[in-house]
């Protein structure tokens, strides 16, 4: 083979190959942009669905609902926690139908780590998520997209930045740079839990005009107890 | 062009090479001591980067293959034929193309970006410039001794 053959048959390999490459390239971006890449941590579920129950809701860092409505309803619960989830996903949205929405109840999350390490984390980025007006879709979204307990997906920074984005949070960069300094604050609440009595989540009290201050309803176990609890203290 | 200037190139070549063995060997360290690279300019996009899910292929943190990539690229900057041209190029190419998709992750599914991953994909980037114009220039040029960076 003469050394111009040589060389033509090199560069022609050489240009097949980028043009393999290229295509190689190209195929794994529309895949992964398509979400059915290995980018689980990322693939958030229950996105529509959430918007959806918690559409023209106030959000004001924790607090969900009417910031005057006349009764406040306390969540103390730990993002890792499922049956905060169950919760969640099956006993709160008719509260939210029936008394947040009109105006008659807010509801404030709070946080009770008691799952594990992972628990102030997440907690601290859902504090974070509610200081840009997200913080229940953010707490929601969580709860619906939970993993194992303690198995280090819950304080996952791209975890918690996809349920971050997830729940419309507008500044990312900001919401990032401030949760570090939510952690006090999950402490704090989580001290005032256990101050109250609380070692299991999720718990629950409610402050209204009959309530004399705050008063402790530990675990109502359907939606029909809350309802009762919110009459009362109304 | 003379003979001299691919022993510029495999000069070039292997500076480069050396660099990014150096900074995949970095990222890679950093993951086996239970950490995360730190951004120089401060943030944690590094961290970010490190801990998704991205950072590992098939349980191995992919700067180790960046280091194995980087080594072989430095290995073919010492031969002068037609084998170790073709090769470099397509090495670079493989690492061009993947640092390409890395960056796009970063920036688009991630969300954040690594310094030292977008430092190496700046070397991929040069490296490829480099091979492909090696191997377009000298392709079928018969080895020559004096073209060796180590005779040079």
């Amino acid at each position: 083979m003469s050394q111009t053959d040589r060389r033509s048959r090199l560069l022609r390999l050489a240009a097949g190959a980028a043009f393999l490459a290229l295509a190689a390239v190209l195929v794994l971006i529309v895949i992964t942009a398509a979400g059915s890449g290995d980018g689980g941590d990322t693939n958030i579920e229950d996105k529509a669905a959430v918007a959806k129950l918690l559409d023209g809701i106030p959000q004001r860092q924790m607090t969900l609902g009417d910031p005057k409505a006349p009764v406040e309803l306390i969540e103390f619960g730990d993002l890792q926690c499922p049956v905060c989830a169950a919760y969640s996903k099956e006993v709160l949205p008719e509260i939210m139908e029936t008394q947040v929405r009109k105006g008659a109840v807010k509801v404030d999350f709070r946080n009770l780590t008691i799952i594990g390490p992972e628990s102030a984390g997440a907690g601290a980025a859902a504090l974070a998520a509610g200081e840009q007006g997200r913080g229940w879709s953010f707490v929601d979204l969580f709860y619906r997209n939970q993993g194992d307990e303690n198995s280090g997906y819950a304080d996952n920074d791209a975890f918690l930045r996809a349920i971050a984005k997830a729940a419309g949070v507008p500044n990312l960069s900001k919401w990032d740079a401030e949760r570090a300094e939510m952690t006090p604050k999950v402490e704090e609440t989580t001290q005032e839990a256990t101050n109250l009595g609380f070692d299991g989540t999720p718990s629950f009290a409610i402050k209204g005009a009959q309530t004399g201050g705050i008063k402790l309803l530990g675990f109502p176990e359907s939606a029909g107890e809350l309802e009762a609890a919110i009459e009362e203290a109304r | 062009m003379s003979r001299l200037s691919e022993g510029t190139l495999q000069r070039a070549i292997a500076f480069l090479a050396a660099l990014g063995i150096g900074v995949a060997a970095y990222i890679a360290i950093a993951d086996a001591n239970s950490g995360s690279p730190v951004c120089l300019g401060g943030g944690s996009g590094c961290e970010t980067v490190a801990r998704s899910s991205w950072s590992h292929l098939a349980g191995v943190n992919i700067a180790v293959f960046g280091v194995i990539g980087y080594a072989l690229l430095l290995a073919t900057a010492f031969f002068a034929d037609d084998l170790a041209r073709f090769a470099g190029f397509a090495l670079a190419l493989a690492g061009f193309g993947y640092s390409v998709f890395l960056t796009y992750v970063e920036l688009f599914k991630i969300e954040a970006t690594c310094q030292w991953c977008l430092a190496s994909a700046v070397l991929m980037t040069v490296l490829f410039a480099l091979c492909a114009a090696r191997l377009i220039v000298f392709a079928g040029v018969p080895e020559a001794p004096e073209a060796s960076p180590r005779r040079a």
